[in-house]
């Protein structure tokens, strides 16, 4: 396996340097000069379709956890009819774990508007919604900010740079409920609703936002954009791991030396990222486990971790994914009876409470847990757990209880002498 | 044609179709909750599962693809799919759980999940006997209960309104009674609050759940979280009898069911027609069931000395006749009535037309503004169109007025014309009043003779809604005159189908002296000489239908087939004119 | 007290309908202005948002008890919101709760008899970086707790002094 080269790696994303959140400095810097030539260089960009074409070819898979390829979402929109048309951008970003577009909002918040932008134009929206979640207020503001500022530069609203593409961008803000970051609930949020993911078929593409067509894109995917339309789709293809390539923003948390947001290529290998990028563990602590892309995705015991590459494939042969690529590292004193709980308590909090095995499974996980926990489960506990699991899994409307399910799967056989010991002995003799 | 395979069984089917109601409607099962045809399906329950999969066609030559075995090969739906939203297309293939093992094992499942957090306290709760997640437990849910932390506690005895009582730890959330008031009546009054196991459906804080249909959601609610106010803890469901029938309180001819017990209604509750009521009736509609128990006049009154008393069907008949034999043919007067039955009204027209007397007249009874474009009509009774098809003169409350006063003798039939306000009790009197009447009102309070007859609880009879359709009622109550197990016509409950004679739960209480208008009449013309017979109300359509050209065609066989039969409206209006 | 929207405000919920072809979703944004303005969205401002918007009050209260961030009754002047979820709860979350608990003398999802502080737990804030982290009134987070962080904190705010954004950097970068 060819070693991605994430040292000489220069970011693209989030660059060092200083006030590019302002609008002014990120023009200055080659800002919006991505838009402008797709909306003026007609040779280069000759219709939307070259657009959606090259960003397919990139194969910027979507930075939300789903990894769809981002150009292939776009192409899924009907021919325009002349009414309304929308792009959503997710940036509720709310699985424990994931804390990545924040770094973009604050730091270089007019690369996502360019990049969704672009989006627009390609897919033809008429209006762009970026839906962040409301605890995130001061990005809100500052993403408001980015917007305003664009606005006043021409570059969103009536006839962009003097062409005949018109597009307004609204921030909405959530109000806390993790389920919004899933796509369908997200667009009833947006319609100032409950959010409760709906049933698809239809897609968002046929009928999403009141019913129009909608492409939901994640913000750090559209923020990849502007840099697949300045440098190719095959720059963009050569960084990173083949099959998912690109860079990407890692968010690296708990038992590490230098927690944080850090923007590398795909495919660094874990125990770089680790060891490395983040400064190593923490205290001299040993490594003893990883969730590698926000709290749905299974965990992995360090031990599986040699050799294994931050990109779906590598993942998938250990039982993980790539998710979010918020990394949670956690070293050897982690209870991992605990952490699992609390997973699962963060699952039935944020259950919306449609889909029965969903609302009802995900309270069962969590009170069983507890009970182990408290040193008043048994090992019986363990098998129903695993049981409840299978009845959870791919029986809703949405993925929240599969995400609600896997943790408990994998940390329970990935670590099953862990929650073994904490269980009561059986009060029956065994023979 | 587009086929599709049903366990095994090849369907054909046209238009678009949803695979849960087509099953449905071939009679098979799959059990659900959500799920209402009335409304849009949230497949939120999951209880609905099927596997789906597809024949694979060979694009080229249209031919299904076949294995090495030389069977179709299926491409199957990665996951179990909700059949409650599945859009059927050609060649699609679908395993129940009667025929598949996973199916089976997802629904139980379900099951188990919707269980765990429900009280299980169907002992003591009103929709055991009729409840959905009762019966699918039974048929489909896991045996004994896996379950062993706590369950979770929600608000219990909540008033929600005027007529509904929630107890919300008992719902499963399906949302049906939202989306009730979200799509068929349209109050957005409801909605569910919390998240996750914490949801359940309420008003908005301090606000009631008043809607004037409100007691439809109990009606869907598939547990027992919607009970109504009025009927909880009266009884348990397996002791009623149901009986189709029609509601009497205005003109859209709601159909309805009656659940008696002892020989009273205890509840009223919609019955499906497309046509008609759809899966809905108003809240002021149930609450006439007490008209068939409370306030009856059971055995004939008649007024001695300004005094009504209790008097016998001998003296009843033989004064009306003396009466009659009083007046001149021209001055008696008879007033068909809205609020009978078509048959009743013929009756009475019979009756005229065999003595010589003017054909009855008759009076609508209307409140004006106060039809909603649903349920509701202006009209407030129930066979106006019967009237008017029978040929009845409608008077004005003043034309009426005028009669009344020139008339020796009147007969009227169920009308309060004086609560109405159309006459004083002044008006009547000096003049000989007769009235069929089921309840006391006013009315009957002036009348010299009252007649008890029968209500639409207790006979078989037709009525004609505003839109000109003629439906029937069955006799769903006894009367002193009739019992349920000699009554081949009348509906058994689970209690007449498996009690003994020892333990004979119908009793005598509750059994009103009355007769139906055209019995009475049918026994009038007996002592009068002049013997008419009008033995029911079966018979009494066929020769109403060979008789009079509106009712051409109608019989009660086939009212019973169609849920009701349209009549032709434009003949309706060009026989009044004639 | 009677709970009222000025002209300005008004104003505003015009500019926010403006942003939608339909008027249900200015549902949560008018909440949100609601709640900044009056601290909360109890029943009667749920109603006086319901009436202002010509939405059914009962959406507007499913609305408002589907999202943690609304207040369904009047809160303590400052919230302490502290995350315990995953990264949080594995770098010390629950230690800085109960830290909070122990200061405060509540426990949590209370609010302190002065009506200065009320306490919550809540689930991922999409700080994992910088755990554990707190955030205060819907508003500002402050990260990596510690319990002479936290006493800090309690100080300033008992002199109403509210924290400001904290800029995390990114660990690669020299100039931001």
């Amino acid at each position: 396996m060819s070693t991605v080269d994430w040292k000489n790696y220069t970011p693209v994303l989030i660059p060092d340097i200083k006030n590019l959140d302002q609008i002014d400095v990120y023009r200055d810097n080659g800002g919006y000069q991505a838009l402008k030539t797709v909306l003026t260089d007609s040779e280069k960009w000759p219709d939307r379709k070259s657009v959606i074409e090259e960003v397919k070819a990139a194969n910027i898979r979507g930075r939300g956890g789903a990894g769809f390829n981002a150009g292939l979402k776009w192409s899924f929109m009907p021919p325009s009819d002349g009414g309304p048309r929308y792009l959503a951008c997710n940036g509720d970003e709310s699985e424990p774990g994931t804390f990545k577009d924040r770094a973009l909002f604050e730091y270089n918040p007019h690369l996502f508007v360019e990049g969704a932008l672009i989006g627009a134009y390609a897919i033809e929206a008429t209006a762009i919604y970026v839906y962040i979640r409301g605890e995130y207020k001061y990005f809100i503001d500052k993403v408001q900010k980015a917007i305003d500022d664009a606005y006043a530069n021409g570059l969103i609203g009536k006839n962009i740079l003097g062409t005949d593409f018109s597009c307004d961008f609204y921030v909405v803000a959530g109000a806390g409920a993790y389920i919004c970051g899933e796509e369908t609930s997200m667009l009833e949020s947006i319609e100032g609703k409950r959010g409760y993911p709906r049933v698809k078929p239809p897609f968002p593409a046929q009928k999403g936002l009141w019913g129009r067509p909608t492409t939901i894109n994640n913000v750090e995917t559209l923020a990849h954009v502007p840099a697949v339309i300045n440098k190719g789709a095959d720059w963009f293809t050569s960084i990173g791991a083949k099959n998912h390539p690109g860079p990407i923003l890692y968010g690296i948390s708990g038992h590490v030396n230098n927690p944080g947001v850090y923007e590398l290529p795909t495919g660094v290998p874990v125990l770089d990222l680790i060891h490395e990028v983040a400064g190593g563990m923490r205290n001299g602590k040993k490594l003893k486990a990883l969730i590698p892309g926000g709290s749905s995705t299974p965990v992995v015991r360090a031990d599986q971790l040699e050799g294994i590459t931050m990109d779906s494939e590598s993942l998938r042969s250990v039982g993980t994914m790539l998710g979010t690529a918020g990394m949670v590292v956690m070293d050897e004193d982690t209870d991992m009876v605990e952490m699992l709980w609390r997973i699962s308590k963060f699952y039935h909090h944020e259950s919306c409470g449609q889909c029965t095995p969903c609302r009802d499974g995900t309270g069962w996980l969590q009170k069983i847990l507890k009970k182990i926990k408290d040193g008043e489960g048994e090992i019986k506990d363990l098998d129903l757990l695993l049981d409840i699991t299978t009845q959870m899994e791919g029986r809703t409307i949405c993925a929240l209880a599969d995400a609600a399910a896997w943790p408990v799967r994998h940390t329970i056989t990935r670590f099953r002498d862990e929650f073994e010991a904490r269980c009561k002995k059986s009060v029956f003799a065994v023979a | 044609m587009p086929e599709i395979f049903i366990d095994g069984q090849r369907y054909e089917f046209e238009g678009e179709h949803r695979v849960l109601q087509f099953i449905q409607d071939l009679g098979k099962e799959v059990p659900f909750f959500c799920y209402h045809p009335a409304m849009s399906a949230p497949a939120n329950c999951r209880q609905c599962f099927v596997k789906a999969g597809q024949y694979v066609k060979d694009r080229e030559t249209g031919e299904y693809e076949l294995d090495e075995e030389g069977n179709r090969t299926i491409r199957w739906f990665p996951k179990l799919q909700t059949s409650c939203n599945l859009q059927m297309v050609d060649g699609m293939v679908i395993h129940t759980q009667e025929t598949d093992e996973q199916v089976a094992r997802a629904q139980k499942d379900t099951l188990e999940f919707l269980l765990i957090n429900h009280p299980l306290d169907c002992p003591i709760c009103d929709q055991a006997g009729e409840c959905p997640l009762q019966i699918q437990t039974y048929k489909y849910g896991p045996e004994g209960s896996r379950f062993e932390v706590k369950k979770v506690h929600r608000p219990k005895r909540v008033r929600l309104g005027p007529r509904v009582i929630l107890d919300a730890e008992r719902c499963i959330n399906c949302t049906r009674c939202v989306r009730f008031t979200d799509e068929i009546s349209k109050s957005h009054q409801l909605t569910i609050v919390q998240r996750g196991d914490n949801n359940f459906p309420i008003t908005a804080p301090g606000r009631e759940f008043d809607d004037p249909y409100s007691l439809n959601t109990v009606d869907i609610c598939p547990v027992g979280a919607l009970t109504a106010a009025d009927f909880r803890f009266k009884a348990r469901v397996w002791e009623m009898n149901q009986t189709p029938s029609i509601d009497m309180t205005n003109g859209k001819g709601t159909n309805i069911d009656l659940w008696t017990r002892d020989n009273i209604v205890l509840r009223i509750t919609p019955r499906y027609n497309k046509e008609v009521n759809d899966h809905w009736m108003p809240d002021e509609a149930r609450t006439a069931y007490t008209l068939f128990n409370e306030n009856r006049i059971s055995r004939p009154l008649q007024k001695l000395d300004g005094e009504q008393v209790l008097s016998s069907w001998n003296n009843a008949y033989a004064t009306l006749m003396e009466q009659l034999e009083e007046v001149k043919p021209a001055e008696v007067l008879l007033v068909g009535s809205p609020h009978a039955s078509v048959e009743e009204n013929y009756a009475l027209a019979k009756f005229a037309n065999l003595n010589g007397y003017r054909k009855p007249v008759f009076l609508r009874n209307e409140e004006k503004g106060k039809a909603d474009g649903f349920l509701l009509t202006d009209d407030l009774a129930p066979n106006t169109n019967g009237c008017i098809l029978l040929g009845f003169d409608e008077l004005t409350p003043a034309e009426f007025s005028a009669e009344a006063e020139k008339a020796g003798l009147i007969i009227l039939v169920h009308d309060d014309f004086i609560s109405r306000e159309v006459l004083t009790a002044g008006q009547l009197d000096g003049k000989y009043t007769v009235i069929f009447a089921s309840n006391h009102t006013k009315t009957t309070k002036a009348a010299d003779l009252v007649i008890p007859v029968t209500t639409a609880a207790e006979h078989a009879a037709s009525y004609v809604n505003v839109e000109g359709r003629i439906q029937r009622t069955f006799r769903a109550k006894e009367t002193k005159y009739n019992k349920r197990r000699l009554d081949m016509e009348m509906s058994e409950g689970r209690l007449d189908r498996y009690g003994t004679n020892f333990d004979n739960w119908v009793n005598e209480d509750n059994k009103i002296d009355c007769l139906p208008l055209w019995t009475f009449i049918s026994n009038l013309t007996g002592y009068m000489g002049t013997e008419i017979t009008l033995e029911d109300g079966r018979l009494i359509m066929s020769e109403i239908a060979s008789t009079i050209d509106a009712f051409n065609g109608v019989s009660y066989a086939k009212m019973d087939e169609n849920s009701g039969i349209q009549l032709d409206t434009e003949k309706v209006s060009k026989k009044v004119e004639s | 007290m009677k709970y009222e929207f000025s002209e300005e405000d008004l104003k505003e919920i015009d500019a926010i309908k403006a942003k939608y072809p339909e008027v249900m979703p200015a549902t949560l944004p008018v909440l949100w202005l609601a709640q900044n303005k009056f601290g909360h969205v109890n029943p009667e401002v749920q109603r006086l948002v319901a009436s202002t918007l010509g939405l059914p009050e009962a959406h507007v209260h499913g609305v408002v008890t589907f999202y943690t961030q609304y207040y369904e009754e009047e809160k303590g002047t400052y919230v302490l919101d502290v995350c315990t979820c995953l990264t949080c709860q594995l770098c010390g979350g629950y230690e800085m709760l109960e830290y909070f608990e122990e200061k405060l003398g509540i426990k949590q999802g209370e609010t302190t008899p002065d009506g200065r502080f009320t306490l919550k737990e809540v689930e991922c804030l999409g700080a994992c970086g910088y755990a554990p982290m707190m955030q205060v009134s819907n508003e500002t987070y402050v990260n990596n707790l510690t319990k002479e962080k936290v006493d800090k904190l309690l100080d300033d705010l008992r002199q109403d002094k509210k924290p400001e954004h904290e800029k995390v950097g990114m660990p690669q970068r020299k100039n931001i």
